[in-house]
């Protein structure tokens, strides 16, 4: 499951950022790495980015990054 | 003594800077508004530190413009001192610069700003169990009350003088002897000497490491002074790689970075592993002679300062694939990356990392520094129940799905009235006092002179830029400004990605549309904060179709006027609609894979009215540097081609234009005037038509025509200059023949549609 398809609200992991060289640097940079918990707070209408909490931190993330990412439900 | 700022985005880095030294910085609450660092003196303690305040970056690889600034003052060393601000309320993510910062191994000091926020939070952090772990001084602050600050710098000056330095950061396990072996490489190679090209196995053999220990001691101090005194000592590679390489670990006799504070070390992992064999083989090229004497000539430079062993993680961390980004590939060492012995070595060190951590290289690195400052946030950390928060209730409605759209258009269409309301009440007093200026000068000066009409194109160009600038772009810009500090425009963003996304853009080029709307140039500016060069070029593009608030007053003045406030607001609707089919095929034309949005969303904060005003007077600043010579020696040209009679050659030479579009012939000059300074084609075509009465002289279709061509034709020359200076010429001199194709099309298809009416 990717990040986009995650609910909202639910504690969710990381378990893989996939796409190149750039995206892992960008997702670097906001601290989001394989391995955070994270929990999708909003999301914009038409397809707009996901706003995320990753330990206080407050990030909007693209749509087509955040199918980037891959995540598993945690309990 | 040289004070470096520096800091992720939104740590208040800027607040800092702003209490000690005074109205010459800049502080925001969106990512990326300092564009350029700012110098100040402030005087602590009887000491005068010289303070840079940097803009903020999340970390020393960077992805636009504005980070690459930061991030080529720190690295090219004119500091003696870093100060490392912090949002204590972002602490875990904070970690991951202060960590890279480490690996410069020069003097630096922590500072966590914001613990209010973090208390906020339900955040406690024992700075004393940081201090101990990060091996630098940490101090505490709340900027905006004041709190800390003196001390802060304090701490600064007094690590400086002392020049205390701390550890690098040790790496993953497996990645370790990779970038201790390329380190070792890099110092060689700033020696002077052949780099020795290992045939077998890899770098950093247990001889070489025996070897290094040995020698660890007398490399520290070797390395201490090369650092201070700015000479480089007779060392040998090894050692200086040792220095670089293996101090970093507890098992070398490091100097404590400070007395008595020397505590266990962050560390991913035990810092030396006895080496794997490599599984790829090293290249076994002969050592390239073009590269020693590149290397050579910079040995001043690379001997130094950044180290060795940070150098050989950038390099270790730099993409793999060489795609040509735009931005951020610029490496430290041509030598290692271009030459055919360095280029490879890089890459089968990366290879080698990949190999042994199951991941590309740069992720190892960066997940292993994430990893530590995650265990580093939870050692010093402790996290209980949020206060309740006003905050999470105005997020609600203002990023609401429906509501949050709703919020959005009250916001911009208040915030518009406002401006030309204020506008209107300015204009007319400034332009009466120059006309009267001109009056006087006229009774002073041979009315019928060369050097008087030269002298009036200079007051007239002058009050066209003051009575633009003081009535519309200034509170223009400071109502965005006050804006931007709350933190909603960060919120705007986030609401219009999807809409930026039919424009081939993203939620964070929402900013330069916005400013376009006051004034092109500051919007060209703020196009920096953008990634890509083909992003950077859209939003500049879009921008300065937008109409400014110089084009607002010929709109409002020629079709607002004469025909009714109605077809004004057509013109601007319409304007909207244009902008997104440009959007459209330019993003079809320049298509690329971009990588989406990827935004902070900063928590929201009462704007420092100190803040505003020192913003818009940093963006004021950038239009008066750019637009206002260009303005008055323009009209003082201009003044002159009247005086001389050339206007109705240059009306010929324009009559192919005007009769396409069906106007007067007498018009052509007015566009020229038009770009100089947009609204000059307003005062210049009444002139022209020889009466204020334009509805007299030319039908409703042709004020209109004339309008819209004007709203959409070539931008501004000062929007020009900066276009140049932002995209190079290629790129201005394409967006403008773009723009005036577009005009005329609007235009014919205005006037046929008219013609049709």
């Amino acid at each position: 499951m990717n990040l986009y398809e995650a609910g909202d609200h639910a504690e969710l992991r990381i378990l893989l950022i996939t796409g190149g060289w750039e995206v892992r640097r960008s997702f670097n940079q906001m601290g989001i790495q394989p391995g955070d918990r994270v929990r999708v707070l909003r999301r914009a209408p038409f397809g707009g980015p996901l706003e995320i909490d990753n330990k206080g931190t407050r990030v909007a993330v693209g749509k087509q990054l955040a199918e980037k990412i891959r995540v598993e439900v945690l309990p | 003594m040289k004070v470096a700022l520096v800091g992720q985005p939104n740590s208040g880095k800027s607040t800092l800077f702003n209490a000690v030294a005074g109205y010459r910085s800049l502080t925001s609450n969106f990512a990326g508004t300092t564009v350029e660092y700012t110098h100040g003196q402030a005087r602590v303690g009887g000491a005068v530190l010289e303070l840079i305040d940097l803009p903020g970056l999340y970390s020393l690889t960077p992805t636009s413009p504005v980070e690459e600034v930061s991030r080529d003052y720190l690295l090219g060393g004119d500091w003696d001192v870093i100060v490392n601000v912090l949002d204590a309320s972002q602490l875990a993510r904070s970690l991951e610069l202060t960590l890279e910062l480490l690996d410069l191994e020069s003097p630096l000091v922590v500072c966590l700003n914001m613990m209010d926020e973090a208390a906020r939070k339900g955040m406690t952090i024992d700075t004393h169990a940081l201090e101990i772990a990060l091996g630098v001084p940490v101090v505490e602050a709340i900027g905006a009350r004041g709190r800390g600050i003196i001390e802060t710098f304090r701490t600064a000056q007094e690590v400086a003088s002392t020049g205390t330095r701390p550890h690098a950061f040790v790496y993953a396990p497996e990645a370790e002897s990779m970038v201790e072996g390329l380190a070792e490489k890099i110092a060689a190679a700033a020696q002077g000497q052949p780099a020795a090209i290992p045939k077998e196995s890899g770098v950093g053999t247990e001889e070489s490491e025996a070897r290094s220990q040995q020698s660890g001691a007398r490399s520290q101090e070797s390395e201490a002074r090369s650092q201070k005194s700015g000479h480089s000592p007779a060392l040998d590679g090894a050692a200086l790689s040792c220095a670089v390489g293996h101090c970093s670990s507890a098992c070398c006799g490091h100097p404590p970075a400070r007395e008595g504070q020397q505590g266990p070390r962050v560390t991913a992992a035990v810092a030396v592993l006895p080496v794997l064999p490599p599984a790829v083989s090293p290249p076994t090229s002969s050592p390239a002679l073009q590269f020693q004497s590149q290397i050579t000539n910079r040995k001043s430079q690379i001997a130094e300062f950044p180290p060795p062993r940070f150098r050989a993680l950038q390099l270790v961390q730099s993409d793999p694939s060489h795609m040509p980004t735009g931005i951020g590939h610029r490496t430290f060492d041509p030598g290692l990356r271009t030459s055919d012995l360095g280029h490879s070595f890089v890459e089968w060190a990366q290879a080698e990392i990949a190999v042994r951590t199951g991941q590309p290289a740069d992720a190892a690195i960066s997940g292993a520094r994430h990893a530590a400052c995650l265990t580093l946030f939870e050692r010093v950390a402790r996290v209980a129940r949020p206060r309740a928060d006003w905050r999470e209730q105005v997020d609600r409605l203002a990023m609401h799905p429906i509501w949050g759209y709703a919020v959005l258009m009250g916001v911009f269409l208040g915030f518009f009235r406002l401006i030309f309301d204020v506008g209107k009440l300015g204009e007319d007093r400034i332009l009466n006092l120059f006309d009267a200026l001109v009056a006087a000068l006229a009774q002073h000066m041979n009315a019928q002179g060369a050097l008087f009409a030269a002298a009036k194109g200079a007051v007239l160009g002058t009050a066209g830029a003051v009575a633009i600038v003081l009535p519309y772009l200034l509170p223009f810009l400071v109502g965005l400004a006050i804006l931007e500090d709350i933190g909603y425009l960060s919120r705007v963003g986030y609401l219009m990605d999807a809409a930026m996304h039919r424009l081939g853009l993203h939620g964070t080029a929402t900013l330069p549309i916005l400013v376009g709307y006051g004034c092109s140039v500051p919007a060209v500016m703020a196009t920096r904060i953008l990634t890509t060069r083909r992003d950077r070029f859209i939003a500049a593009f879009l921008a300065v179709l937008v109409p400014c608030s110089a084009r607002m007053t010929v709109i409002f003045a020629l079709v607002g006027f004469y025909l009714g406030a109605n077809y004004a607001l057509g013109i601007y609707i319409l304007n909207i609609m244009v902008v997104a089919v440009a959007g459209h095929v330019l993003a079809r034309l320049w298509p690329e894979i971009s990588p989406g949005m990827l935004m902070e969303v900063p928590a929201y904060r009462v704007p420092a009215p100190r803040v505003v005003a020192l913003k818009t007077w940093w963006r004021l600043r950038e239009f008066v540097l750019v637009a206002f010579p260009l303005l008055v020696v323009g009209s003082v040209v201009l003044s002159l081609v009247d005086f001389y009679g050339w206007q109705h050659g240059i009306n010929a030479a324009l009559s192919p234009l005007t009769a396409l579009l069906g106007l007067p012939r007498s018009v052509g000059l007015t566009l020229i005037f038009g770009v100089l300074r947009k609204e000059l084609s307003l005062l210049m075509l009444m002139q022209a038509l020889g009466t204020t009465h334009v509805l007299g002289a030319m039908t409703a279709a042709q004020i209109l025509i004339f309008t819209l061509f004007v709203t959409f034709y070539l931008p501004c020359m000062a929007t020009l200059a900066s276009m140049m200076r932002e995209l190079g010429w290629r790129l201005t001199l394409a967006a403008s023949g773009a723009l005036l194709a577009l005009a005329i099309v609007v235009s014919l298809a205005a006037r046929g549609v008219l013609k049709f009416l």
